[in-house]
Parts: structure tokens; sequence; C-alpha cells
């Protein structure tokens, strides 16, 4: 989904883009648990390889997450400058 | 809307299979701070309480100072855990709940501690039974419930991650040390910290250690004994919400009749106050990350990201998922199954040879002693013993599954398939591991980091068709459809996937209907070589454990079923020498096998034969052979081979549909509960309620399912 021009889901983006998180959307407590793993807005992401099932491996401050497809599209970022 | 966190990371990673064990229910012996000895009905967890443990390693001293070791996953808390106490714990459930957690003696300057090893977790806001606990504990009203310290484990490498934890526990006024690892991987991937501007910047005690190379220890004992000297910190700004957090407790509910607490649970999840304090935490971390971390800039691709390109890949993930499930698979039959078998004939020959020998040496043999030791406690023995290279070899794997990290991509590559049945994807592999044997694959739903999923696969576990229904299947395959009999067995196979399927689905429609339908968001820990040692104290300590909790079931059992073969219903007849067509065992066959009329097969011999199963599947064929060879022989029937006395047997219980009959027959072993010994297993790992539901959904399941297939094919066929 892309709203701005500038803004893409972490879903759309090519392996390697590294971007700044704009808005994590969802129910609170995916929404908190997400933050707790450090995936919150303005955090530095690199979004990885693709994963089996249609989710994508991000790159979050050193850490590894699998995040599925669904979460991937409730995430909005930016291109970091 | 709660987002139960299915497939959220537990303890998974270098830390798992010691954090995930779970041992024997038995209670520990000394109850520490006086707190009364709770039993897993108990309805309120306390810090003093002890949890069932394996009473093998030593305690602190009662009274002695209570330290929670507490940390989010993957930090390397479980390692630290062992090198404190020296790798000697004993792992229970705690009292109430399904959560386990370690304790052991931890000596520092002064005297021992007791160092309790909480559940892994990011934070202290309750998503799942093991969070709640960590909260529970922690943030427990009464300070006589708290422990007198935490020590929570931060890693390096992941240092904000790690933070959350810290600033709701200096919220408040418990003594807090920080505990720095994984100091090696953020130095390669050039991450300083600066620990006194850390300390500075969160009002507590930081001390940086390695546990994987045992360093930095000495410090972390001095500064436990300095914290706990000090007594209680000042809590950081947010007081208001540690408050909240207390109250919130006090009014949090437990588990009623199951021990699985509402996974809906829990307390203001979704307000935006609670998004503003998270804020303000988040806030908080920051500053202090920012006064104290130096991160080089660069970001290199580790060579655990170049293997995830392929373990977590679409088509070849899942290929080499399965290509590992079927090494698993192979070696828990093909490994195992001769080791089973050796122990088998090593017991049934040598010992219950040697065994009649010596009582016959002292004037026993022959007589009803001799039958109870050989039949009742060499046979129930000897069948717990064959578990142990099987059970042994299960542990070590999933030892090295975890702490290499492979089994979080499992879960990854599989979330999708699992999640239909509501389950996580790392649930796949106990039901694999099942089709070789229901025990270790019981045993192995502990990698799953929720309890209800344990129970929910546990449950499922039974419908897959292990390899002793196997014996079963193809004899009666062989016997009744001789050109068939590979389609057949085939057949039996895809049925239990079917089962295993609608069971699941109904059980996640009736039990849990929060469960399922949670997004994977997943922790990849790196890849690591497995240790030895973690992984051999970690096979040692289950299979104790298992030992411990099985042996006595399955030798009873197996004792049971001898007493109910020896005690004679015919006059005449004397204890421990009648056959057993005349004993109380065919009786009670007798008494049942009505119920199983409208299935096809409502005979003693074919009923007995099912209740030998419930000990052993592997025991039907030889009860069988027993049945036959003694029953009636003076009714003149010309004895004939077993397929044979069995077709006659089938003719007459189906009225002429023996082929339906005993396809319905071997649905019923199918669906019905395995044997004694995955009872006890599930008894060990879910407990006895579960457990008793289980068999009940087995025995509902399997004769819903005969009667059906009896009733409809005898239609057509």
């Amino acid at each position: 989904m892309r709203t701005a021009t500038t803004t893409a889901s972490l879903d759309g983006l090519r392996p390697g883009a590294r971007v700044v998180i704009r808005n994590v959307d969802g129910p609170a407590p995916l929404v908190r648990r997400l933050a707790e793993m450090g995936i919150r807005p303005d955090a530095l992401v690199t979004a990885l390889h693709r994963t089996a099932g249609g989710g994508r491996v991000v790159d979050v401050a050193g850490a590894r997450i699998a995040l599925a497809r669904s979460v991937l599209r409730s995430i909005s970022t930016e291109p970091s400058s | 809307m709660s987002m139960p966190p299915d497939t959220l990371p537990a303890d998974a990673g270098p830390t798992a299979p010691a954090a995930t064990a779970r041992e024997a229910q038995q209670p520990a012996a000394t109850p520490s701070r006086g707190a009364p000895q709770a039993t897993a009905e108990a309805s309120r967890p306390a810090a003093g309480a002890n949890c069932h443990t394996d009473g093998a390693a030593p305690q602190a001293p009662a009274g002695a100072p209570v330290i929670a070791l507490a940390g989010a996953p993957n930090v390397g808390k479980s390692t630290l855990f062992n090198a404190l106490t020296g790798a000697r714990r004993t792992v229970g459930n705690w009292p109430g709940t399904t959560v386990e957690v370690g304790r052991g003696a931890w000596t520092i300057p002064g005297g021992a501690v007791s160092l309790v090893d909480l559940p892994g977790a990011y934070s202290l806001d309750p998503l799942s039974p093991d969070e709640e606990l960590t909260r529970d504990l922690l943030l427990n009203p009464d300070p006589a419930q708290r422990p007198d310290a935490v020590v929570v484990v931060a890693s390096t490498a992941h240092l904000a991650r790690s933070l959350y934890l810290v600033a709701q526990v200096r919220e408040t006024t418990l003594p807090v040390i920080v505990a720095l690892t994984m100091i090696d991987v953020a130095t390669r991937r050039g991450i300083d910290v600066d620990t006194a501007a850390l300390e500075r910047a969160l009002g507590c005690e930081v001390v940086s250690l390695d546990p994987r190379r045992r360093t930095g220890h000495e410090e972390l004992d001095q500064v436990l004994r300095d914290v706990l000297d000090a007594g209680p910190l000042t809590p950081r700004g947010a007081s208001a919400v540690g408050d909240h957090l207390s109250e919130a407790v006090s009014d949090g509910e437990q588990p009623a009749a199951y021990p699985m607490p509402d996974p809906t649970g829990g307390d203001g999840d979704g307000d935006g106050d609670s998004l503003a304090r998270a804020d303000e935490r988040f806030a908080w971390i920051e500053h202090a990350i920012a006064v104290s971390v130096t991160e080089r800039a660069d970001r290199r691709q580790t060579w655990s990201d170049r293997i995830d390109r392929w373990a977590t890949a679409p088509v070849i993930g899942p290929l080499l998922f399965l290509a590992v499930m079927w090494a698993v698979f192979q070696v828990t039959t093909k490994v195992a199954g001769p080791m089973q078998d050796a122990l088998d004939g090593f017991f049934s020959g040598p010992v219950t040879d040697a065994a009649r020998a010596g009582l016959g040496a002292v004037g026993l043999g022959g007589g009803v002693i001799e039958g109870f030791v050989t039949n009742g406690l060499i046979a129930g023995v000897g069948m717990v013993l064959t578990f142990v290279p099987l059970m042994a070899l299960m542990f070590v794997l999933l030892a090295v599954l975890e702490d290499s990290g492979y089994m979080a991509r499992a879960a990854v590559v599989t979330d999708r398939l699992m999640a239909r049945l509501g389950l996580p994807g790392r649930a796949f592999l106990p039901l694999v591991v099942g089709f070789g044997c229901n025990v270790p694959a019981i045993a192995a739903t502990r990698i799953l980091p929720q309890a209800r999923h344990r129970v929910l696969t546990a449950l499922l576990v039974p419908f897959t068709s292990c390899s002793a229904r196997l014996t079963v299947y193809v004899l009666l395959a062989t016997t009744f459809f001789p050109d068939r009999a590979g389609t057949v067995v085939f057949a039996m196979y895809l049925t239990s996937i079917v089962l295993v399927v609608l069971i699941g689905l109904l059980l996640k429609s009736t039990l849990w209907r929060a469960v399922g339908a949670d997004p994977l968001v997943l922790d990849l820990p790196p890849y690591q070589r497995p240790t030895v040692r973690l992984s051999l104290s970690v096979m040692w300590l289950r299979l104790q454990g298992f030992l411990r909790t099985a042996s006595g079931i399955i030798v009873a059992t197996v004792c049971v079923v001898w007493v109910l073969q020896s005690i004679p219903v015919v006059a005449g007849e004397s204890f421990g020498s009648v056959p057993v067509a005349d004993s109380l065992y065919a009786a009670i066959s007798r008494l049942v096998a009505p119920l199983l009329t409208p299935a096809g097969f409502g005979e003693w011999q074919a009923v007995s034969a099912l209740v030998v199963g419930f000990v052993a599947k592997e025991a039907v064929i030889s009860s069988w052979a027993q049945t036959y060879a003694v029953a009636d022989p003076s009714a003149g029937r010309v004895p004939g081979s077993l397929g044979h006395q069995l077709l006659q047997t089938f003719e007459v219980s189906s009225g002429g549909h023996a082929g339906v009959a005993v396809v319905a027959f071997m649905v019923f072993l199918l669906a019905y509960t395995p044997c004694v010994a995955t009872l006890a297993a599930q008894k060990r790992e879910i407990g006895m309620k579960w457990t008793v539901l289980g068999v009940g959904i087995g025995l509902i399941a399997a004769w819903v399912l005969s009667v059906l297939v009896f009733q409809v094919g005898r239609l057509f066929w």
C-alpha cells in the first residue's frame, strides 16, 4: 500500500533496502510486542530475504526477526536518508 | 482483541533446552522461605513456594535470599543460570501453572542464595502464561512474596530490546542488577557499551560477563552481595506505572479447572494510557542507549544470514525442513528400534529365565509369585527400559535442534501450515515424531513455548499412527486382504493424518477459540554450534524425569493386566494358572464386548486385544496368540494359524462382514489410546486432567469412527 510517494510497507521493499519505520498498525498487543522487539516508529530496519509462507526476515538493530506477510503489510516505512 | 503470542519467540535458541526442561512432579524436599508446599492445584504462585522438582540438585538453605533471573528470550539467560549454579538445577512447573522454572543454589560472598530462572519475557506485560508468571513474581504487591533482588540478563548485541524489562522493573523498589551477555557477538558487530554510563542512565548496577566462557562472575557475585546489603532501590520517575501494574497483578485471574490461564486475559492491553507508558519507557531506553552505546556504522551480512537465505527460503526451506524431519524420524525408528528390540529380548529372555531359575532355586518356581515377577514386574520394567534409548535419542536431537538455532527456522517454514490448526510451526516436529513413537513425540511438545500449544499438540500426537500400530495393521491386512495389504496399511496412515487434522480443528474450535490467526513474529537467534555438555545434561535431566514419572504407571498397568488374567472366574481353576478365556480379564472383555457390536467386533477376543493394546500395541498380537492358543481347547476346534482363528472371530462378530469389521477394528486401534507409556508421558507434560480428557477423546473418536465404518461399509461390502 502506498499512501505517499515515499512511503512503502515493509512487504513491498526489495531485499537490502534500509528504511525508517513510520507507523505500525494492528492490534495493540501485537504493536506493543513489535515495539519491544525494536520495530516501532523511527526505528531503522533493513529488509532481508523472503521466507517460505510469504513473510520475510528483517534486520532490526542487528537482530533478525521473521515476520508474516500480514505483519509486514501493517508496517509503513520511508527510505532512510 | 488480544493477540495470543503463539508464534512469538520464547526461550528458543542457545539456551532453550535447559530452559524448557521440565522435570518430575514430586515436590522438593526443602520448601524455602517458609511458604507452604504448593501443589499443582495451588491457586497462587508465590516467590517462596517451591516448584515441583526432581529433587536432584542442591538447594540454598531455607530462608536464603531468593534471586530472580529474568530476561528476554535468546539472551543467554539459562546459560548464565547454569554457570552460576554449576548447572545443577531443579526444574519443574511453578505451582498452579504449566510454566516451568529452574531453581538452583548460587554461592556468593556471605552465603548461598536461591536462584530462580524465570521464563524468558520481553516485558512484564503478560501475553502468555510464562510472562504472566514473571510479572506476578516481580511485581507482587506483597514484598514477602517478591524475590529479594532480580538479575535482568541483557544481550549487549541487542541492548535496546533487552532493556524494556529493566525499564519496568526499575519502576518498582526491587533491587536490580543488569547482567550484560554476548559481549563477543556485540564486539564482532562493532557495538561497544560503556557500562559506567549505562549504570548511571539506568540507575542500577550493570555487570558485563560472558556465560559461555564463564567470565565476570566474581564481579557479579560481589555486586549481588552489595545490592542485597543495600536494600530497596528508589524507583525511577514513572512510579505510577508500577502501582498500576501492581494493582493489575492483585486482580489477576488464576486458572480455574485446567491450569491454562485465559489467553485473552490481561489488563488494559490496548488503551492509549498503556501505550503512552510504553512510549515513556522506550524514550528512557533510548536515552540510556544514546549515552552508553557506540556502534560501528557498517552492517555486513553474517554467515547466519547466508544460511538463512536457504533455510527459510520458499521451496528450499520446506525441503530442507522435510529432510531434517526425515532424519529425526529415521533416528527415532531405525536407530532406536533395534536397541528397543534388543532390550525387549533381553528382558523377556535372559532376565526372565534368570528370575525363573532364581525363584525355582528358592522354592517359588512355577507358582503365582513366578508369574507375578516374570509377567508383571519384569515385563513392566522391561517395557519402561525399552523406551530409554528412544527417549535419550529424542532428547539429544531436540536439544541439538534448539541449541543450534534451527528450530526457530523450522518454525518459520511450517508456520502457515500449522497455523490452520491454531498451532505454531514448530508443533510440526512432535507430530512427525509421533509416526515413529508417540512417547518421545509427547516429550517433544516441550519445544512449544506456550502451555496451551503443548496441550493441544500432546492431545493430537496419539492420533499419529506409531510404528507399534503398524505391526497390527500388517498382520490384519495380510490376513484379511492378502492382495491389497499394502494399500490397506497406507490407507491407515492417510486416515491418521486426516484424524490429526480433524481432531485438531475440532479442539481448536471448541477448547481454545482464541487460538490461531496469530501472525508470525519470531526472533531468529544466530546459528551456533550446539554445546555437547548442555545437550547431554539436558538429555540426562529429561530422561531421569521420564523414568521417574512413567515407570510407575507402566509397571502398575502391566501388573494389573497380569492380575486380571490370573484371576479365575470359572470353578476349578486356580489363581495364576487359569486359561485367559476363564479369567476375570476375559469376563470383563465379554462385559464390554456388546458396546462394540455396532462396530462389528463385539467378541471378547477382539475386545481383550484392545484392552491389552491400551497397555501397548506391541502386545496386541502376542495377546492374541496367547488367547487363541489357550482358548477353548476342549471344543474340538482344529487349531489353525492365528490368522485363520482371527478370521473366524471376525466372521462371527460381524455377521458375515468380516472385512468391514476388520477395517473398523483397525480404525478403532488407530484412534484410541496408543499405550500406557504415552499416557504416562502425557500426564507428565500436560497433567492428569488433560490426559484423561485425551483418553476420552480417543475412545469416543475410535468408537464413533469404527461404528461409522462398519455400518456404512457393510451396506456395500
